[in-house]
Order: structure tokens, then C-alpha cells, then sequence
């Protein structure tokens, strides 16, 4: 595929250099901008200003005075140092980034199973798959959440009752959330449950893409399912199977209203997420500055743990397009 | 024969998963359903002893509901049509070409998803206010875009990239031109992963909260998330009415993806003809 | 310094300097001639929509060019909408506050100083003390109380006669009815005499302010908190008793879903808010069948006879320190805080109104309440008590010794400490 593509590339680009004038040339060349800049402007145009805001307000002492007299004190890297030597901090981090494997790799999974079944299911199952599918990523969050909160509860919850009623033991009053364990595996749940439809079905879409003859011609060769699946479709859908994986990374790391509404609005220390953390002890008591400060030590982190996705997505990029 | 045995057995197994997902769902739908004293109840109610309407009436008759709809409708349409149309220009770009910049661009891409966005509520309002756009669906549309546009250019840039470039090529030996190739190759083989894209700009756009709370402040802009927050008063929470709300909510995004999800069957079989 | 920020801060200053001067865009008298918009914010389900028309047509008739729109606000994250109203150019004229807000946006000079137009307002001078309070800042009135209400206890009538008990009238006695009643009931597992989770610091407070304890005291400008004095720790001791006794609820609890828990009727006593009944018995959200077994009970002191001061919950009235129609906005205050409407707030409403001359209209259980409200009190008047209700001290305090993770005056002492820092910040 890539030399005789390339030679054939070569081909027609000499044809059009021989050819056209300059001017075509140039077009050519303004084209990839062209077709980023609209999109760029939009992005830039309306979170240029904020984001610069914010980093601007994490070195400053900015408090609700300081928000209503657009001035605030400036106080260098403190806000940073503050965060950094919080002995909650050291906490917080690790058990986000705990929690973000655990509810990646758990989503990932059971959307790779669930793209696959839906490859081979009958045509009307597919169509009742997906659609519940869609009906739960359509719900809103915050009533999903208050959904599974009460399915939980600690008298009104149906896990309770139904636990107790199979005779898996006495969940009668049993409160999921006093121990942060059971608590996280309950916000897991809630997690992978909302996540699981747009990676099953973006990564069935992917798959519709992997070519039927390939396919067809690695069966005929007698290659088993299982085998099919790794040296055939695997390679082809990698790319985007390394998207989904950064972009779930990248928002189970910033998990937030899960764990809000779920424990309405004061969770306590054991339940701080990053977000939660960030959010909690800055936004909330109106020490915007700290809260800024909170968000780019976020995305710092979120930066170095996605390292390896971004360098594979480039590097992916750079032998794309040769 | 085997064929037939392994599809019933995967059948099987997909309905399984579908009671699985769905059964918050039809938690919520059927706490809609039920009078107030089934709702939290010591004793599960499994299935309301009145199919009662009266809740899904009495949110339908909220003030301004069918305004919230509107804008809702107006603002997340916008939304989508004009960011998929942004972000596929753009992620065809970085696919396909190589160009200075590009590497720049990309982690641009990226690293702006990284940023939680509650801490951008408030610098945002200040922008939007100072020119002029608070109150105003363009302002909530702006931010909306600006927020569902990098997530949309990464995802479809791994949908176009995974179509191999020499098909384009043949094409194009075939006479026809760069972009006239690429539409007619790549844009039917990605169509399932705009479609989904396109849904999740959608769905996000949707049920936003905060900032359309933030921005939006007469009756007459407000959208649907804003009418699901008003069944929580200080007085507590109307749960059926706030559960009818959400289903009513969810309607509309399964309806669209029912009557896409047939177009999109549609071309790829067409695709597969030509291919 | 970026020139926008400058700008900013310049523009900034001048409001507040305009308005420290007493105004130089507000004239004392309306002439019924005026034009513009006055833009209201009102939230969601404080009054009823009869009450908002009355209004509004009573003004217009005084002020036929003038427009008033009212635009109902969402409770949910509230604060984040009033704090970037506050900090862009064009906030409403008039908006309604929770009263522990107050303070917060009265401090940085959000809110228009009218304490020279206090007389102006109908019943100033019978005002509710505790809203009025939340009210005043640094000697300063900035805004005009709007309702209020109050907590008792709410009992279920058939039980106690069942159990063979009346209503307390100090808190030793409702230690022994409680008991009574978990003698008769408390083999149903679900059954609590008095429901009570654990963070529900609005029906703790009570006892701490009973034995003469408080949340916190201030000295001049410092605060420090009161809740490891030994009269609070007394207070929490007697309640945490009854909580381990009488209480089946979530220790980890808070009190959103006490009102359908009661309407299951597995639940004898609960510490509420007036309009908790309505919740309880409206069809949607509870059990109708309920309406003729409920009674109230203010909350008894220790001192037999006498009962615990309690939280006025409740909302105020406020105007922009940078509203054009200051006039105009104070006129239409004027007529929601005013004799008529305030009575429909009662009658219609349910409510506890802003002035004591009309709290003898509540009539059944809502009375209860509203005398109930006659001994209130309220949290401490610091700007950055909002933060403290944020960071969540006084729950996280109550849970840990209502599940027994820390001792009462350990506990006390981490929350008073934590108290006396967001305080004084």
C-alpha cells in the first residue's frame, strides 16, 4: 500500500506541477490553513480571552472583592505552592488518577465488547441496542445521577432491597457511601454507564469502516474470530481506538458531576476528585485565584499522564500524511 | 446452521447488555409515572399501580416551556450543523496534510479539552458581557461551539485518517479532483462517525447547565436545561415532575438518532456497492 | 496592567463612589412620568404568581411608562449566577436574596445603602429582627426583608395517641415520649421516633443556641468561633442522645428527603420547615391520607416551658448599587414588602411575613410556626459566612459525632477553628 501509493502520489503532483500556473500552487499550499481557520478563529476567538484570564488569576490573591473591583493582588506562584504543599493534595491526585485507569480501562472495555456485538447481532436487535444506547447518553446527567443516587439509597434504594431479598446479606440501612471504597464503586458504575454509549458507538462506527473483503479474505484463508479480530481489525481501527482512550482519559480525569450530585453538593474529603478538590476549596469559597491555580495544575497533570497519547497521535499523524 | 446459532447467542447477549443500560431508564420513565408516595418508597415499586400522566402534564405546562424548547432547539441545531461543517473542514486538513503548524494546532486541540470547564464560567460571562452577548443565544451559541469544536476536529480526524489515502488517489487518477475525490471516497466511509460525533456535539450542547444558567436570564432565552432545574425549589424537589422532564428531554435526541441512523445505513450500503 | 482591566477598575471605583455619595442617579420623589425598565429576579416558587401580578399592577398603575420584568431565577448554583451578575455592567435592578447572602454582596458595595430610605419602606419599624439583622451590615441597611420561615417539629397525632403521649414541653420530656414511642413502634426497623440526619445542622443549631452556646462571636471585627464553649458542647451532647435513641435516619444524611421518608409513615417525629406539611401531604410528592394526623410542636428548650430559638430561614429584597432606577426599584420593594402583599404572602403564600404585625395571620399549622419564630436567631453576620456554609464545617462536624468517628469536644474544636479561619479570611 504505501510505496506504490506514493509513487502514484508522486505522479500526480508532478502532473499538476508541469501543468498549472503559481497561483494554483500557492492556493494549494494557503488550502490546509484555510480549512483550519475557521475553526481555529471560533475556538481561539472565544476561549482565548478566558483561558489567558485564568492563568492570570492563578498568580494573583483573588477573592470576591477582588472579582467585583476586576483587581487582584499579585502573588507570584503562592497559589501554586498553597495546592502543592496541601497534604490533601499528595491524596487527591492519586486517587484520581486511580480512578481514571480503573473507569477508563472498565468503559473502554465493555464498549469494545458491545461495538463488536453490535457488528454481529441481527439487524432489528441492532437497531434496539443502539437505541438504548442513545436514550442513555441522551438523558440528561444530573437526573441520571439523581436515578442511580436512589437506586442506592440508604432506605428508599432498590440495591438495598434487592440484595437483602436474593440473600446476599443484610443491606437493610446499609449506607454506600459512609466507606469511599464502596462509595467510588458506585460513582464507577455511574461513570462507565454514562460513558459506554459514545465509545460503543463511535467505535461500532469505526469498525463499519474496516473493509468487508479484508475480512472476508482472512476467513477464507482460515483464520479463526479471535485471530480475524487482532492482525485484521485491530490495526485498522487503532487510531481511533487511541482517541477514545485519550479523550476518556482526558474526561474521567475531570469526573465532577457525578460525585456532586451524588453526594448533593458536600462530599466529604474521602470523595475529592481533582475536580471536586479543585472546585471545593477555591469556586466554592470564592478564592478564584486558588481555584485557577487548581485548573492549570489540572491540566498539567492531565498533560503528562496523556503524554503517550498525544506522542502516538502525532506520531501517527506524521506517517499518515508522508 | 452455525451462522444462525452464534447470531442468536450474540442476539442473546445484546439484549442482556440493553436490560442492563436501560434499567435506570425505566426507573426514570416509570417514576414519572407514579404518584408521589411510590416514588421513594421503603418497597420498590416496580411497575406504578396508575399509568398518570399528570406529571408529564403539569411540566409541559410550566411557563415558557415551549420558549425553553425553541431556543433550546435553536442554539444546539446551530451548534452542530455549523461546528461539524468547522470541525470536518479542519480535520481534514490535519489528516491529510502536512503543513507548519499542524503539530501546534493538534496539541491546541487537545490541550484545550484538558481544561475543566467549571473554572471558566466567570472569565467567560466577563467576555460575553463585555461585548454586549450576555442575555443573547448567539453569546451561549459561541461558547457552545468553541467548547464541542475540539473534541469534534480529534475525533474525525482519526475517522478520516483511518480511510487509507490511496483511494482518493485512485480516484483521482480516474480524473477526478483532490476534493472532488475526497468527498466521494472519504465522506461516505465516515459518514457513521459524523453521525455519532454530530450526536455527541449534540447531546453536550443539550443538557448544558451552567453556563446557558449563567448567560441566559429572561424568561423568554432560557432552554430546557434551565426548565429541568426549576422542579428544585427551596422547598425540595418535584421528582416526578423532574423525572417526566428528563424524559421528555432524552425524546428528541433518540428520535433524531432513530431517523439518522436509517440515512446512514443507507450510504454505506451504497458506499459498499461502489467500493 | 492590561488597559481593559484598568478601565474596568476605574469604572468600578466611580460606581461605588457615586453610590457612596448618596446618589447622583436616584431622585427622592417619583412623578409617575418616568420611562425605562426595571428588571426584577425573583426565585423560583418564593411567591406566588398572584402576589407578582398584584404588584405589578399596582405599580403600573402609578408608573404607566414604566416595564417590569420579573424573570424567575433557578436555585441550583444560584450564587455563581448572582456573582457574575454582580461583577458584569448590567445586573438586575432588584433581586431577591437568600438571607445568608446578603452580607457577601452587601460588603464589596453590590448592594445600594438605603439606610436613609429605611422610613420610606411601609412596617420599617416593625420589622422581623432576625431578617432585618440579615439585613445590616456595618450599621448599614442594605436591603429590605421579605419573608421568612421557621422550623418546629412536626408530629404524626395518631401515633402519640396511640403511644399514649402529648406533645413536649422541654426537652426531657421529648427524650421520654420519644422513647414511649420507640417502645410502641421500634421493632419495625424503619420506624424512628424522631427522624433526624446527621446533616442537618439547621434543627442542630437550636440546641447549641439553647444552653447558650452560638456558632460564633465577634469582637469588634473578629470573629472566633463558639462552638467548642462548653455551654454548645452541652447542647450537642443532649442532642446527640436523642439522635442515638429516637433516630433511625442516614447519620451521613441530610434532610432533602425527610419529607418523603415521613410521607411513608414509618417516621413519628421530624424537626421541619413550615411548608414541609404541604410537601408531605400534596398528592406528588407524599401521602395525602396524612393531612389529618399531623400536628406541630415548637421545639422545647431545656428549661421546661420555654422553647429553643431557631434558624429564620427566609429571603430579602435588594437593589443594585448600580441600578439607573433606584427610585423606581425602591417603590416597587416598597410594595412587595408592604401591608397588602405581605398578607397574601401569608394567606396565599404560606409563609412567615416580614413584619410581626402580620404574623397573627397564619391560622392552623403555619401558626406554629410563625411563633414559633418569635425566638430566632441568626448565623453570623459576616460577609464570608457564605463560605462557611460552603465548606460544609458545621455538617461535616455533626456527622462526626453523630457516628461516633469523633469525640464532642474534638470535634467542636476542629469546626470552631475552622470557623474562626474562613471567618476572619
Amino acid at each position: 500500500m504505501g510505496v506504490a501509493g506514493n509513487a502514484r502520489a508522486g505522479v500526480v503532483s508532478r502532473k499538476h506541477l508541469e501543468a498549472g500556473p503559481s497561483r494554483y500552487v500557492i492556493a494549494r499550499r494557503l488550502l490546509p490553513y484555510a480549512l483550519i481557520a475557521p475553526a481555529l478563529l471560533v475556538i481561539a476567538g472565544v476561549l482565548g480571552y478566558p483561558l489567558g484570564m485564568l492563568l492570570w488569576i492563578s498568580t494573583q490573591q483573588y477573592g470576591f472583592r477582588e472579582l467585583i473591583q476586576h483587581q487582584g493582588v499579585f502573588i507570584g506562584l503562592q497559589n501554586f505552592a498553597t495546592i502543592l504543599t496541601d497534604p490533601q493534595f499528595n491524596y487527591v491526585v492519586r486517587t484520581s488518577l486511580l480512578f481514571t485507569v480503573i473507569n477508563v480501562g472498565l468503559s473502554m472495555f465493555m464498549a469494545t465488547v458491545i461495538a463488536l456485538l453490535l457488528e454481529r447481532v441481527s439487524r432489528p436487535v441492532r437497531i434496539l441496542l443502539s437505541s438504548g444506547l442513545v436514550f442513555v447518553w441522551a438523558t440528561p446527567v444530573i437526573p441520571a445521577v439523581n436515578l442511580w443516587q436512589w437506586m442506592f439509597d440508604y432506605e428508599f434504594g432498590v440495591v438495598n432491597w434487592l440484595l437483602t431479598h436474593i440473600g446476599v446479606g443484610n443491606y437493610i440501612h446499609h449506607n454506600w457511601f459512609e466507606n469511599p471504597v464502596q462509595g467510588f464503586a458506585v460513582i464507577t458504575i455511574i461513570v462507565v454507564w454514562g460513558a459506554i454509549p459514545f465509545l460503543a458507538l463511535t467505535l461500532y462506527a469505526g469498525l463499519t469502516q474496516v473493509p468487508r473483503e479484508l475480512v472476508d479474505a482472512a476467513e477464507i484463508d482460515g483464520a479463526r474470530p479471535w485471530q480475524v479480530l487482532t492482525n485484521v481489525t485491530l490495526p485498522i481501527v487503532r487510531p481511533l481506538l487511541i482517541i477514545l482512550f485519550s479523550l476518556s482519559t482526558i474526561w474521567d480525569f475531570g469526573v465532577f458531576n457525578q460525585v456532586w450530585v451524588l453526594l448533593n453538593a458536600r462530599p466529604n474529603k474521602d470523595y475529592f476528585l481533582i475536580s471536586v478538590y479543585s472546585f471545593q476549596e477555591s469556586f466554592r469559597v470564592s478564592k478564584y485565584g486558588l481555584g485557577a491555580a487548581a485548573a492549570v495544575v489540572m491540566v498539567a497533570i492531565l498533560a503528562i499522564v496523556s503524554i503517550f497519547y498525544i506522542r502516538e497521535t502525532i506520531r501517527l499523524t506524521a506517517e499518515q500524511s508522508q | 446452521m452455525r451462522r444462525g446459532v452464534r447470531r442468536t447467542f450474540f442476539d442473546g447477549a445484546a439484549v442482556l447488555i440493553f436490560v442492563a443500560m436501560i434499567f435506570p431508564i425505566y426507573w426514570m420513565v416509570s417514576t414519572a409515572l407514579k404518584p408521589g408516595k411510590e416514588i421513594l418508597s421503603l418497597t420498590p415499586v416496580w411497575i406504578p399501580t396508575q399509568l398518570n400522566l399528570g406529571n408529564f402534564q403539569t411540566a409541559i405546562h410550566v411557563p415558557f416551556f415551549w420558549n425553553d424548547v425553541v431556543n433550546s432547539l435553536i442554539i444546539v441545531s446551530t451548534t452542530v450543523v455549523v461546528s461539524i461543517v468547522l470541525a470536518f473542514l479542519a480535520a481534514a486538513s490535519v489528516a491529510r496534510f502536512g503543513f507548519r503548524g499542524r503539530t501546534a494546532f493538534v496539541v491546541m486541540v487537545i490541550a484545550v479539552q484538558m481544561v475543566p470547564l467549571n473554572a471558566l464560567v466567570i472569565p467567560i460571562y466577563l467576555l460575553l458581557d463585555q461585548v454586549g452577548q450576555v442575555d443573547s443565544l448567539i453569546g451561549v451559541i459561541a461558547y457552545y461551539m468553541a467548547v464541542v469544536l475540539p473534541f469534534m476536529i480529534w475525533t474525525l480526524r482519526g475517522f478520516i485518517t483511518n480511510v487509507p489515502v490511496d483511494l482518493e488517489e485512485a480516484a483521482m487518477i480516474d480524473g477526478a479532483t483532490r476534493v472532488g475525490a475526497f468527498m466521494r471516497i472519504v465522506f461516505p466511509l465516515v459518514a457513521p462517525g459524523l453521525v455519532a460525533t454530530a450526536i455527541f456535539g449534540f447531546i453536550q450542547a443539550w443538557n448544558e447547565y451552567i453556563i446557558a444558567y449563567v448567560l441566559l436570564s429572561s424568561s423568554s432565552k432560557q432552554t430546557l436545561t434551565i426548565w429541568l432545574a426549576s422542579f428544585t425549589t427551596q422547598h425540595g424537589t418535584d421528582w416526578g415532575g423532574l423525572m417526566a422532564g428528563a424524559t421528555l428531554t432524552a425524546l428528541p435526541v433518540v428520535a433524531l438518532f432513530i431517523v439518522v441512523q436509517r440515512y446512514v445505513q443507507g450510504s454505506l450500503t451504497a458506499g459498499a456497492v461502489k467500493g | 496592567m492590561n488597559p481593559r482591566k484598568l478601565l474596568f477598575s476605574v469604572a468600578a471605583a466611580f460606581a461605588l463612589l457615586a453610590t457612596a455619595c448618596g446618589g447622583t442617579n436616584s431622585t427622592s420623589n417619583t412623578t409617575g412620568n418616568e420611562t425605562g425598565t426595571l428588571t426584577v429576579w425573583l426565585m423560583n416558587g418564593s411567591a406566588p404568581q398572584s402576589v407578582v401580578d398584584g404588584v405589578n399592577a399596582d405599580f403600573k398603575a402609578k408608573h404607566p411608562n414604566v416595564t417590569v420584568n420579573v424573570e424567575i431565577q433557578q436555585w441550583s448554583d444560584v450564587t455563581t449566577k448572582l456573582d457574575t451578575a454582580f461583577t458584569g455592567s448590567t445586573p438586575p435592578d432588584i433581586m431577591e436574596l437568600g438571607n445568608t447572602l446578603v452580607a457577601k454582596y452587601a460588603s464589596v458595595g453590590a448592594l445600594a445603602d438605603i439606610t436613609s430610605k429605611k422610613g420610606s419602606f411601609e412596617n420599617s419599624g416593625t420589622w422581623l429582627q432576625s431578617l432585618t439583622d440579615s439585613c445590616t451590615f456595618q450599621s448599614k441597611l442594605y436591603c429590605v426583608p421579605y419573608y421568612a420561615g421557621s422550623r418546629a417539629i412536626i408530629y404524626r397525632t395518631d401515633m402519640f395517641a396511640a403511644a399514649g403521649v402529648q406533645p413536649p414541653t422541654s426537652m426531657d420530656q421529648l427524650m421520654t415520649v420519644g422513647q414511649a414511642l420507640m417502645a410502641k413502634y421500634g421493632s419495625d426497623p424503619n420506624f424512628s421516633a424522631l427522624y433526624f440526619p446527621g446533616k442537618y445542622w439547621y434543627a442542630a443549631a437550636p440546641f447549641v443556641w439553647d444552653f447558650g452556646g452560638d456558632i460564633a462571636t465577634s469582637s469588634g471585627s473578629k470573629w472566633s468561633g463558639a462552638l467548642n464553649s462548653s455551654q454548645a458542647q452541652q447542647g450537642l451532647t443532649e442532642l446527640n442522645t436523642l439522635v442515638s435513641k429516637l433516630s433511625r435516619a442516614d447519620k451521613t444524611g441530610d434532610e432533602l428527603k425527610q419529607d418523603a421518608a415521613f410521607a411513608q409513615g414509618h417516621i413519628a417525629m421530624i424537626v421541619a420547615n413550615g411548608w414541609e406539611v404541604g410537601v408531605i401531604t400534596d398528592p406528588k410528592s407524599g401521602d395525602p391520607t396524612l393531612k389529618d394526623k399531623l400536628g406541630a410542636f415548637p421545639i422545647p428548650s431545656h428549661t421546661p416551658g420555654q422553647t429553643a430559638p431557631v434558624f429564620l430561614g427566609g429571603s430579602d429584597l435588594g437593589i443594585a448599587a448600580k441600578s439607573k432606577n433606584q427610585a423606581l426599584a425602591r417603590e416597587w420593594v416598597g410594595l412587595l414588602g408592604g401591608t397588602k402583599f405581605q398578607s397574601q404572602m401569608v394567606t396565599v403564600g404560606g409563609v412567615i411575613p416580614n413584619t410581626t404585625t402580620l404574623v397573627s395571620l397564619s391560622t392552623g399549622l403555619p401558626a406554629i410556626f410563625a411563633s414559633a419564630a418569635k425566638n430566632s436567631r441568626f448565623t453570623p453576620n459576616s460577609p464570608n459566612w457564605a463560605n462557611v456554609e460552603s465548606a460544609n464545617v458545621l455538617q461535616d462536624m455533626l456527622v462526626s459525632i453523630f457516628t461516633g468517628k469523633a469525640s464532642i469536644p474534638t470535634a467542636t474544636s476542629t469546626a470552631s477553628d475552622k470557623i474562626t479561619t474562613i471567618l476572619n479570611s
